[in-house]
């Protein structure tokens, strides 16, 4: 009987005395910590002058709120498109201020723009400059594999309606002035590209790659019509399978050895502050004897 | 002088070496569960220590800009991480009869995967390299040390630099490989650093995770 409460009575401290330990031990420590990772929460922007008649202009682009820019673009003329930018995902103010105007100044024009991590915009001024507006075009960043996207942005007032073809394929019929397709899927390779309005056409070559997505701009240029082939983004051209093989083992730690001298003092310690707290705490039997 | 039901101070005086045996017990087992805790990590590539090999800032011209066609952008020849003392040249790399990444023959040297864009044009630039060899670290041994903000420099032929500021440094289960994040189309020129790491599983003799170190072209 004594020994059966003697032995309830240890095993049940070894277990507090374990317990204890692991949530002292443990808590501290947290589970082995993953590498080092950053939020890569971003978008890109880009911004885009594409009113013939309009003056050149200075972008700004604010976060939304700030008072000061994150990005200014001084002296913007008809036809510039600007690289895309990384910028964190998020709220934003587009402002377009006449040319060389004080950034205190009231804009011309200003538009909000969300950027949502992983997507891609083109902010452009679009329109006649009697007309003027700030659009927000959205950018696809995904392309069939082993395609090319391709779409069109009129931006030619003297030629207001233009039809556009890209090797066979065609991609706008009668585009109006000031308006956007969406992307259509073109097999890569060289191809030459035609636009033509009703009194100009103009042509080019160009190649164009897997995995890549472009937009094409029809453009008035001195009387003529222009087209400029931008690539909005690429990928590899062929995607590897799986995932690569970069290591054969050379600095991983053995597994299993280094277990054994830690799981034997444990053990030893385990035992060591059962029997103590167990000694410490049992209450004095009252004597059966004289002493 | 008869105790009560739980231990008073003077109960403890009495009992010292009780008390010490099972101070010093609960500390042994504490210790012993955080050493099977880190001994546990299985297999794991060692943590580097010690300073990395020195390795200076590369001088040359910047690229300043993404340029859109891969073409127009000198190929890239060598590779240096003065962060994390990395100073290699790049082979070139294709694909396997598999279809799967070719990896560089030698441990010492990364290697541009050449159906990537060019580091420094618009897109995603692949370069991978060995955590390891048989014996000992591999050119990307310290690539997991990398934080954002450290400078990647890759030189091209014709000698002008692309830097590459990093962004992010992460570890993929192979089974998990994110291949859109890696060789998807990105709009802006970009860097991905490529290697082995997690646990390493020696009954196949393969690592079973990558770690990704992520790069955008850096201005001057």
């Amino acid at each position: 009987m004594r020994t059966a409460r003697t032995l309830r009575t240890l095993a049940r401290t070894a277990a507090a005395v374990m317990i204890a330990a692991v949530t002292l031990t443990l808590g501290p420590l947290g589970i082995a910590a993953p590498l080092a990772s950053a939020s890569t929460g971003v978008g890109w922007i880009r911004l885009a002058h594409l009113s013939p008649n309009a003056p050149s202009v200075d972008v700004y682009l604010y976060s939304f709120g700030d008072s000061s820019a994150q990005i200014v673009l001084h002296h913007v003329s008809y036809g510039t498109v600007s690289p895309f930018e990384q910028v964190a995902a998020g709220d934003y103010t587009v402002a377009m201020r006449s040319a060389g105007a004080p950034a205190s100044s009231k804009p011309v024009l200003s538009t909000a723009v969300d950027v949502r991590v992983g997507h891609a915009y083109t902010v452009a001024g679009m329109g006649p400059a009697s007309g003027l507006r700030l659009q927000v075009i959205t950018d696809r960043l995904t392309a069939p594999a082993g395609k090319a996207l391709v779409r069109v942005i009129q931006a030619s007032l003297d030629q207001q309606v233009v039809t556009v073809t890209v090797g066979h394929t065609k991609l706008a019929r009668h585009l109006k002035f000031a308006s956007v397709t969406g992307y259509r899927v073109v097999k890569p390779g060289t191809l030459s590209i035609r636009v033509a309005g009703s009194s100009e056409s103009a042509a080019a070559t160009e190649s164009l790659m897997p995995d890549s997505l472009y937009t094409l701009v029809v453009l008035d240029s001195r009387g003529k019509l222009k087209i400029d082939c931008l690539l909005d983004a690429q990928g590899s051209k062929v995607d590897p399978a799986g995932a690569p093989m970069t290591g054969f083992g050379g600095t991983a730690a053995e597994p299993g050895v280094a277990l054994l001298p830690w799981a034997a003092a444990g053990l030893a310690g385990l035992l060591m502050a059962t029997t103590g707290t167990v000694l410490v705490m049992r209450r004095r039997r009252p004597a059966l004897h004289a002493r | 002088m008869s105790g009560g039901r739980h231990a008073s101070p003077t109960r403890l005086i009495r009992r010292p070496w009780a008390a010490a045996a099972a101070l010093i017990g609960i500390m042994m087992v504490c210790g012993a569960v955080a050493g099977l805790a880190w001994a546990g990590q299985t297999g794991r590539a060692a943590t580097p220590t010690g300073k990395p090999p020195l390795v200076p800032v590369p001088r040359g011209k910047w690229a300043a800009t993404a340029q859109a066609l891969s073409a127009a952008v000198p190929r890239p020849t060598a590779l240096e991480i003065p962060a994390i003392g990395v100073k290699t040249s790049l082979v070139q790399l294709g694909l396997t009869s598999a279809g799967t990444l070719q990896v560089p023959s030698s441990t010492a040297v990364a290697g541009w995967y050449t159906a990537s864009p060019r580091p420094g044009a618009i897109g995603a630039a692949v370069i991978a390299g060995h955590v390891d060899s048989y014996l000992g670290p591999g050119v990307f041994f310290r690539l997991r040390d990398l934080k954002p903000g450290n400078l990647i420099y890759v030189r091209r032929h014709h000698g002008s630099l692309a830097v590459f500021r990093v962004t992010a440094v992460r570890t993929f289960l192979k089974k998990k490989f994110p291949a859109a994040d890696v060789y998807g189309p990105v709009p802006d020129a970009q860097l991905r650093l490529i290697t082995c790491g997690g646990t390493f599983d020696p009954s196949t003799g393969h690592y079973l995770s990558n770690v990704i170190v992520f790069a955008v072209l850096a201005s001057t």
